[in-house]
């Protein structure tokens, strides 16, 4: 999470658009380093990948211009449509009080996407679900829970970048 | 105007007393100013932690006097609060219970306290992680949560002990950023922000004067002043000439 958004604001400083290899070289980062923050905002529609350059989308320089509350409320509107929320949100909603355990959502992980692996993919859900306030997890009690679109979102005046 | 703290002729040498005192810093003179960005700049082992432990009044100097507005500092001095390279979260306790900490011994009620947690909950984006344990977070997540425990009690200075140097250099990014954006934020903005880094380039990106120390016993070879407009470009080249000129005291 915190990487991508460093990662958008790097294209941010480079005007939107740099040569991959170029950040790596600058961050002191390999290649492999930064491949997870990049896939993470090409899924989210944040960035485009043409040939070895980074592009910086319109969304993604939306979401740099909002304060927290507003960049949880993009991230809540983008996954919560992403196939594997939606997959995962329908499941933990057939229980009551749509909440489950975390070993039933690791089994429901484990038998309908059979070439994730089910822990990290788990612990992934569970950090950008919390960032996105789609997700509440208790580590406690293993219990997790979707958040009913009533808490999910911030009022208006939360909205602009505290400046 | 009175100076936040003073530092007056400040010593500090482990063992002193033996034979062989070991000084760690030597004849330090140094003011923070209300509504200041300073940065403490050096290599490792000069005795810039020892600097903000003593402004802090965790340590006392060997010898010197230090000040906090304008009276000398006997005490551990609530209106300032720290933020570490380790983030020193307790593991036991919830994101939420972390922050609370912060507001340990204050004469306010639980529930203003809650009050107060949950509004720095909201200030520095970690909603959603109220009930999750540090064991459960990301490096730049703990480190927001370390930021939240300092301030959460409203203090006058914030004082930053290498905040960015156990993080990922994109993470690191991101949080330069939003300790920039709170600094800013008059709804949370301590007056002043001194940060100790090895990190000349962060030192110059942020900063608004940087104290340079030289090695071992620390003392202050300079005082340079960054005029550079803000929002600075961390790749501009008028930030690398700072950048290599302060380089090149310090190696």
């Amino acid at each position: 999470m915190s990487q991508m958004i460093g990662l958008l604001e790097v294209l941010e400083d480079f005007n939107g658009r740099v040569d991959v290899a170029k950040v790596a070289d600058d961050l002191l980062l390999e290649l492999d380093d930064l491949l997870p923050a990049v896939d993470a905002a090409e899924l989210l529609g944040f960035l485009k990948v043409d040939s070895g350059d980074l592009i910086l989308t319109d969304e993604g320089k939306r979401f740099l211009s909002r304060g927290s509350s507003g960049r949880k409320r993009m991230l809540n509107r983008i996954l919560s449509k992403t196939p594997i929320f939606k997959f995962v949100i329908t499941f933990i909603k057939q229980h009551e009080e749509a909440e489950t355990t975390k070993d039933d959502v690791i089994d429901f992980i484990r038998r309908e996407m059979p070439d994730l692996e089910a822990e990290t993919t788990f612990r992934w859900l569970v950090e950008w679900g919390r960032y996105a306030l789609l997700l509440r997890y208790d580590s406690n009690s293993g219990k997790i829970k979707v958040v009913q679109p009533t808490t999910a979102q911030p009022t208006a005046s939360q909205e602009g970048k505290p400046q | 105007m009175t100076p936040v703290i003073e530092l007056r002729n400040v010593t500090k040498a482990f063992g002193s007393g033996t034979a062989r005192p070991n000084a760690v810093l030597e004849q330090i003179n140094l003011s923070i100013e209300g509504h200041e960005f300073a940065s403490i700049v050096g290599p490792s082992g000069c005795g810039k932690s020892t600097l903000l432990r003593i402004m802090m009044g965790l340590t006392t100097p060997t010898d010197g006097e230090v000040y906090y507005r304008g009276k000398p500092v006997k005490d551990v001095i609530e209106g300032m609060a720290m933020v570490f390279q380790t983030f020193a979260l307790f593991p036991w306790l919830t994101v939420l219970q972390n922050i609370e900490i912060g507001l340990q011994g204050r004469k306010i009620s639980d529930d203003a306290k809650r009050k107060r947690s949950l509004k720095l909950v909201e200030i520095m984006g970690l909603e959603g992680f109220e009930e999750a344990y540090p064991r459960e977070l990301s490096g730049g997540m703990k480190q927001r949560v370390g930021l939240a425990r300092a301030l959460v009690s409203d203090p006058e200075v914030l004082l930053m002990d290498e905040p960015f140097s156990s993080l990922d250099p994109l993470t690191a990014t991101h949080l330069r950023e939003e300790v920039l954006d709170l600094w800013l934020n008059p709804e949370v903005s301590p007056g002043s922000v001194v940060m100790v880094t090895h990190n000349v380039e962060e030192a110059v990106y942020m900063a608004d004067r940087i104290i340079v120390l030289t090695h071992r016993p620390g003392t202050i070879i300079k005082e340079v002043h960054i005029d550079l407009p803000r929002p600075r470009n961390p790749r501009s080249p008028e930030l690398y000439r700072v950048v290599d000129e302060i380089t090149g005291m310090i190696a």
